[in-house]
């Protein structure tokens, strides 16, 4: 009930804020600037999803842009160097990312490093990672069959990297509304002591969303590097904040236990509408970080005044 | 600065060993205040003192009309059973419960005095130790002895090291105790720790200290050095109210003692009346007999549940909650099982140690066949389940509705490849809410929005959902109302009628006593009496740990 009308919340003040940028300046609601903001929202929303599964088991992971950058040269090393099969060579990518992620899991879950410590530790091993695995040049170029898919339209102009942002949306979504495994989660993050005690490998489902958002980070800096055709070591820098910071906008709790795949994507949607009404609208690009910091502690600060009511 | 003296008073204060002192004299009633006045005349002024000291909770009346005169130099027990408001006491007595949240007056030394908060009661000379360990791990020794004390006022807003440690090695030293003062104080024993929280409340130099259960975290040498520190407390003047469940202590080191029962003052004794027999005849009553529907055991009904040399707690390279003790016993299909004990006495850690959730030592079999249960899921698999004490912590999930509880961990049926069946879900939800009468707008209601009678009753569907042939209960009508207690104690018997063994732990005496087939007493993680329904009362159970706690303060001393 409360996650719902916070997501209404969200909308409205997603509608609000598109309705003020295009009666500002009517362009805003271009196609081509819809189909801007889509592109990225689409790359960061494949990692908001990853996020929001571990923000319901309750942890977290900054190591994300990192690890997306990783797996897009770890993926263009395996084809140019190594001269692997293409799809071999994505796959190389996801396992990597998929095993910084398990790395992730067990140091914070087995351990018992906290996770803001593990994945921020991580952030800088990834970013130490790129340079060595580049040699910090961009790899270039890549086998032309990469920038095919990159230049590939599908739907309203938008290519696979969209069509991928609404599967994995559209999975998970129904995992954590439909299944067992979902349930689990969010028992796990909301008491992992009631979870332990009614039979949940509280552990295990940990772990498994550390895994998942890694390898859903590593997927979404490789469609970043066939939408350049080019593997550069800049691939997911920043994306870490913009995607903590777009999923709690969204309303997803930090401490675990609640929140929707919908009320993510819809807080990384906003912030991409502010950022990019800005620019349209002509406001110096200087000013948009300070809106999204603003932003972000205004909701997060509702987050908490009704957590405060609900008690 | 307190100059400590010898130790010379406390054996010799008294003329024999206060153990074998003669039980003599039977309870009392509470004299009326003229008698009263007359005999503290003789004696010393009353320190302190409460007048009709009331107090509820949301319409339970916790205290009521408690008048409560403490002499000066007096160790002064304060006895009861679980649940008679001794806590209660003394948190109004040390500020906790500000003044105006309950009604009555407070007078130290002849003078009324109101405390808006624990820093109110500490400046006027009250110390308070609470049961629990609260110790800044990261700071040294004596730092924490004067913690809260070495800024803020005018006259020490630097920390003199030096000074505070010499000052801490007295006092530490006063206690019996020689720790480093400038070592950290997580490097301390958990006894150690709570002699560094004695001695904290002693560096403010209180004229009262109030102790509440300061044994229990302490080895039986500690024990002893604990009175030694006492007596020369009370040589100095320094008054103690000293809250305990252990008799034996009580008869060691206590000149006068009041017993709390149901938030009433039951009876009142000085020295020379010390009987432990009228201490507990006190301490249990005669209450109004609650109604509890009859059922007995089947006779040779299959065990199905067996526990050998159970040791919660120990594995992993750790001893166990009560070091070595051990406990061994049956429950049979259609039996119902009592744990009863005080607070602290490891009933809750048998429980936990069956069900997995605490790692333990021991064999346990089901049906005769011994099963390995490591966590949970073992003990469910087994056919076990618990339902848990305290259900805001380690029961109910907050973050779900209402239905879900009810579901979570039972999805298996109600869901196929791993998707839940939503109409499934929901129809086991209503007919689990049906069966145990759980009152709510719908199963979507969160959890806030009920009582905490139907959230019990929630718990109970969500155990109950797996039809387990052992049930296990924590304490489970703590925090209910009346008409929820009398489904509960309904729906137990019912279980047990139909086969189940049942296996129950509770404070409530009286409910172990007129629920139960056969009742288990423990006492510091070992049962030290059996008897069945019928063969025995609340006064059996409290004499049967009285008498334990006799045996081992016997065996320390």
């Amino acid at each position: 009930m409360t996650v719902f009308s916070s997501e209404v919340g969200v909308v409205g003040a997603l509608l609000i804020l598109v309705i003020v940028f295009t009666a500002i300046e009517p362009a805003f609601l271009s196609d081509r600037n819809i189909r801007a903001m889509l592109r990225v929202v689409s790359f960061i929303g494949i990692i908001a999803v990853g996020q929001v599964i571990l923000l319901v088991a309750g942890e977290f992971d900054l190591s994300v842009g990192s690890v997306a950058g990783v797996g897009a040269v770890v993926a263009a090393q395996l084809m140019t160097s190594l001269g692997l099969p293409i799809a071999l060579s994505i796959a190389g990518g996801m396992l990597t990312g998929a095993t910084i992620g398990l790395v992730n899991g067990i140091v914070v879950v087995k351990v018992g490093v906290p996770a803001f410590i593990q994945t921020l530790g991580m952030l800088f091993i990834g970013q130490g990672l790129i340079q060595v695995i580049t040699g910090g040049v961009p790899i270039y170029p890549l086998p032309p069959e990469v920038g095919a898919v990159g230049r590939e339209k599908i739907i309203f102009g938008l290519g696979y990297s969209f069509v991928a942002f609404l599967i994995i949306v559209g999975g998970a979504d129904f995992l954590l509304r439909r299944t067992v495994v979902g349930r689990n989660l969010y028992a796990t993050g909301g008491n992992r002591e009631v979870a332990r005690l009614v039979g949940i490998n509280t552990d295990l489902y940990k772990i498994g969303a550390f895994v998942t958002i890694g390898a859903l980070a590593s997927t979404a800096g490789m469609f970043v590097m066939a939408d350049l055709a080019s593997a550069p070591t800049s691939i997911g820098s920043g994306w870490e904040l913009l995607v903590i910071a777009g999923v709690v906008v969204g309303g997803v709790s930090l401490f675990g236990g609640s929140g929707t795949i919908a009320a993510g994507i819809v807080g990384v949607l906003l912030l991409q509408v502010v950022t990019s009404g800005l620019v349209v609208i002509g406001v110096n690009s200087n000013w948009q970080q300070i809106a999204i910091g603003t932003i972000m502690v205004l909701a997060v600060g509702l987050d908490v005044v009704r957590r405060k009511l609900a008690r | 600065m307190i100059t400590w003296l010898p130790i010379t008073t406390f054996w010799s204060r008294r003329d024999s060993n206060p153990i074998s002192e003669t039980r003599r004299g039977g309870i009392r009633p509470v004299r009326d205040g003229s008698a009263r006045e007359a005999d503290l005349t003789a004696s010393g002024h009353p320190t302190l003192k409460t007048s009709g000291i009331t107090k509820t909770f949301g319409g339970v009346v916790a205290l009521n009309s408690v008048d409560l005169t403490v002499r000066e130099g007096d160790v002064h027990a304060l006895l009861g059973q679980n649940g008679a408001g001794k806590s209660t006491l003394i948190k109004v007595l040390n500020g906790v419960y500000a003044a105006g949240s309950f009604s009555g007056t407070l007078a130290m030394e002849g003078r009324e005095v109101s405390f808006a908060s624990p820093r109110d009661a500490a400046e006027c000379g009250i110390g308070y130790v609470p049961q629990e360990t609260e110790v800044f791990e990261h700071l040294s020794v004596a730092e924490n002895v004067f913690a809260g004390m070495t800024g803020g006022s005018k006259k020490a807003r630097l920390v003199n090291r030096r000074e505070i440690g010499r000052r801490s090695k007295d006092i530490l030293a006063g206690l019996g105790i020689s720790i480093d003062p400038n070592s950290p104080a997580a490097r301390l024993t958990s006894a150690e720790k709570h002699m560094l929280m004695i001695a904290r409340a002693l560096a403010r130099r209180p004229r009262v200290l109030l102790l509440d259960e300061p044994t229990a975290a302490l080895s039986s040498t500690e024990v002893k050095s604990l009175f030694e520190a006492l007596s020369r407390l009370r040589s100095e003047g320094v008054t103690t109210v000293y809250i305990t469940h252990r008799l034996p202590e009580v008869m060691a080191i206590c000149d006068r003692t009041t017993v709390l029962r149901d938030g009433i003052v039951a009876a009142e004794f000085d020295r020379k009346d010390f009987d432990e027999d009228a201490f507990i005849f006190a301490m249990s009553g005669r209450k109004l007999s609650r109604l509890f529907p009859v059922h007995d055991a089947p006779p040779n009904a299959p065990n199905l549940l067996k526990v050998e040399g159970l040791v919660p707690g120990a594995g992993h390279g750790k001893v166990g909650i009560h070091r070595e003790a051990e406990v061994s016993f049956s429950v049979a299909s259609g039996e119902i099982v009592g744990l009863a004990g005080l607070l602290g006495s490891g009933r809750s850690e048998i429980l936990h140690a069956i069900f997995g959730s605490l790692p333990a030592k021991g064999t346990i079999s089901v049906d005769g066949d011994p099963v390995a249960i490591r966590r949970p899921r073992d003990a469910r698999r087994a056919g076990i389940a618990l339902l848990t004490e305290e259900r805001k912590r380690d029961g109910l999930l907050f973050n779900l509705s209402l239905g879900r509880n009810i579901t979570i961990g039972n999805l298996g049926p109600l869901s196929k490849a791993g998707f839940v069946n939503p109409g499934r879900e929901g129809q086991a939800v209503r007919k689990s809410m049906e069966a145990l009468n759980v009152v709510a707008t719908s199963p979507a209601a969160a959890l806030s929005s009920l009582s905490g009678g139907n959230q019990q009753k929630l718990l109970f569907s969500r155990a109950l959902m797996r039809e387990p042939r052992i049930l296990m209960l924590d304490e489970p009508t703590r925090g209910v109302d009346a008409a929820t207690r009398q489904e509960i104690y309904k729906l137990t018997v019912d279980l047990a009628a139909k086969g189940a063994g049942l296996l129950i732990v509770s404070s409530e005496l009286e409910e172990i006593i007129g629920l139960c087939t056969r009742i288990l007493t423990v006492s510091d993680g070992r049962i030290v009496d059996e008897f069945k329904r019928g063969e025995g009362d609340e006064e059996r159970v409290l004499r049967a740990i009285a008498d334990a706690q006799g045996r081992q303060f016997e065996a320390a001393a």
